[in-house]
């Protein structure tokens, strides 16, 4: 029993760091049907940056609210700069968003130099409690609750403002909105930034959580994310939501039991999606 | 053009004999291996329109096979042409696979199963210590043949002209022309009757292939081979020389190779006088972008862009060939 909800709990945490990631991926796919490869890379500096800064200022907070507005600077740098020049043209938006990719890992080594930096949570979040005989460690308690506290902000953006009603006329029918007269780039810049801050506070959540954080764990969470793209529809923010949980528990149950099939196993689940479901495992939209 | 390509082929294959230098050697072997490499990548891309993100997996397919063979069996031309067959196989196989799953939905599905797919092709190769040695990779013997780097050279100069000729034959097959239909107007050609997705997957496994050729003679110029064949780097070296030299030309590619492979020489050495020369992948990639925002064509797309502007009649003919 013990094991089941540490294993549980630890799934649930990896499921809300993947879901920040993919969140902005499908968020950006749905509305502007652009597949942002670079997303990864937004994720790494959200964690270098904001980790830089919490072991600069010693406060985690500081560190948290540095890496997101890093994430909305990059997002705005990639979308104006990157990303509009080539809008429509997929294959060139494939290639470019990946070049960037290349960039920011390598811009990560050139700073904060090639080896992994070690991170751990501030005091308040270390240790755990003990409930009833079973061992909750605090830090994935947390960010458990972090991940659900961004889905139901999000979805209370989508779903009650303005803006997200804009946005989600947007995926639907793009020139319809257009036409009516609302500025759809202003859109897609603000949902652009929203996504990649979502990406760097996972990036800076992660940190502590593993303990050690590498240029490369930006392309590890990125492949995650794609899978939880394709299981949870594209373009689909709640299945996004669900299949990042899924992927996560099967990651950490796997990881438990048959630690060598456990990227295969969600493979094989994108894989069989992918011929069945190509819309994707929940919702309808194809 | 031609004409130019047989000279600089005449000079490359005269080479070894008049000039003798052992790195220079190893350096065009590499050169020529990544052209092979990075001509499949151009059948995808520009041919055919199709983004992989896991070119590497089948690279590494055929690094993998030629090793495991070299290593488990004797050394021998008899075992190195079954490891060629089972390279053909597997490559064929994993190619046909990704391709029947992924091409007939949008562009963006391709890319992103490959790419997980070469992740997980990676995780077996690191985890399957019996067969692959892990992480550390193995070394071993290549056959007596290919001892001599002259007459490896020449091998590795001979499969990439042939690949070369085999592409450039294919491409403008009737078969090439239809893939080159579906890069332009996938519905139009879908429209006019073609089974694109038929043509689609030919393609994907004609590439995948030839990409575990280039791993064979990657592997047997190393002596070597470890989990880094498909590392993501891999496929991002076809990438950037496959764009830097022009998608959908084949000449591009080989000359991509040629740049990529030098400059990565010649940066490593200046890595010694300065340390920011190590992240030379930087440079690239900075470059890289540039290019597909402004030259999407490449240096040589470029460039025969340039010279049909100045001899307009002919740009005017071209265009009414495609037209009709």
């Amino acid at each position: 029993m013990d094991l089941i909800i540490n294993l549980t709990l630890n799934g649930l945490a990896t499921g809300m760091l993947i879901f920040l990631l993919a969140a902005g991926l499908t968020l950006i796919f749905g509305l502007m049907d652009v597949l942002n490869f670079a997303h990864g890379g937004l994720f790494a500096w959200g964690a270098y940056s904001g980790l830089w800064i919490y072991s600069q200022t010693g406060s985690f907070i500081i560190g948290i609210i540095c890496a997101i507005l890093t994430g909305f600077l990059l997002g705005i740098i990639t979308e104006k700069w990157i990303i509009k020049p080539v809008y429509g043209n997929h294959v060139q938006q494939i290639l470019i968003t990946l070049g960037l990719m290349l960039v920011l890992s390598e811009m990560l080594k050139v700073i904060w130099g090639p080896n992994q930096i070690t991170a751990s949570p501030p005091d308040y979040l270390k240790g755990s409690w003990e409930l009833g005989g079973v061992i909750i460690i605090k830090y994935r308690v947390f960010i458990i609750l972090v991940g659900f506290l961004i889905f139901t902000g999000v979805q209370f953006l989508l779903k009650k403002t303005k803006i997200g009603l804009v946005v989600r006329a947007g995926v639907m029918n793009k020139e319809m909105v257009q036409a009516l007269g609302i500025n759809i780039q202003r859109v897609f810049m603000f949902v652009f930034m929203i996504g990649a801050g979502m990406a760097a506070l996972g990036g800076v959540l992660l940190g502590p959580y593993s303990g050690v954080i590498h240029a490369g764990m930006g392309m590890e969470f990125a492949i995650l994310a794609f899978i939880v793209v394709v299981i949870g529809g594209m373009g689909n923010f709640k299945g996004s939501v669900l299949a990042a949980i899924l992927v996560g528990l099967s990651g950490s149950f796997m990881a438990y039991y048959v630690p060598d099939l456990s990227l295969a196993v969600n493979m094989l689940l994108m894989a069989i999606v992918l011929i069945i479901r190509p819309q994707g495992l929940f919702g309808a939209k194809g | 053009m031609t004409a130019i390509v047989l000279v600089v082929a005449a000079f490359l294959l005269l080479l070894p004999f008049v000039y003798e230098s052992r790195n220079l050697l190893i350096l065009l072997t590499q050169v020529f291996v990544f052209s092979i490499f990075a001509m499949s990548y151009d059948l995808l891309l520009g041919f055919t329109g199709i983004v992989s993100f896991g070119h590497a997996m089948f690279f590494g397919i055929g690094a993998y096979s030629m090793g495991i063979f070299m290593k488990r069996f004797e050394p021998t031309l008899g075992y190195f042409f079954l490891a060629v067959l089972t390279t053909v196989v597997l490559t064929g196989i994993v190619s046909f696979l990704v391709g029947l799953l992924t091409l007939r939905l949008k562009s963006h599905f391709y890319a992103m199963l490959t790419l997980s797919l070469s992740g997980l092709f990676l995780v077996l190769a690191e985890k399957w210590r019996t067969m692959t040695y892990g992480n550390d990779g193995f070394t071993f013997r290549v056959p007596e043949l290919f001892i001599d780097r002259t007459n490896f050279y020449l091998l590795c100069l001979i499969v990439m002209v042939a690949v070369f000729l085999i592409l450039k034959r294919f491409t403008n097959s009737p078969l090439g022309r239809v893939l080159q239909a579906i890069r332009e107007n996938e519905q139009r050609t879908e429209s006019l009757g073609f089974h694109v997705l038929h043509y689609k997957i030919a393609a994907s496994v004609m590439s995948g292939v030839l990409a575990g050729v280039a791993g064979i003679l990657y592997a047997i110029s190393l002596r070597f081979v470890n989990t880094s064949v498909f590392a993501m780097d891999i496929t991002l070296d076809a990438l950037l020389m496959t764009i830097i030299g022009g998608v959908g030309t084949l000449v591009g590619a080989i000359i991509g190779a040629g740049l990529i492979e030098f400059a990565h020489h010649w940066l490593t050495e200046l890595a010694k006088e300065h340390w920011i020369f190590e992240r030379w992948i930087i440079f690239f990639g900075i470059i890289y972008i540039l290019v597909v925002m402004f030259f999407p064509r490449g240096i040589v797309g470029t460039l025969r862009t340039l010279s049909w502007n100045r001899k307009k009649q002919p740009a005017v003919k071209k265009e009414e060939k495609i037209a009709g």
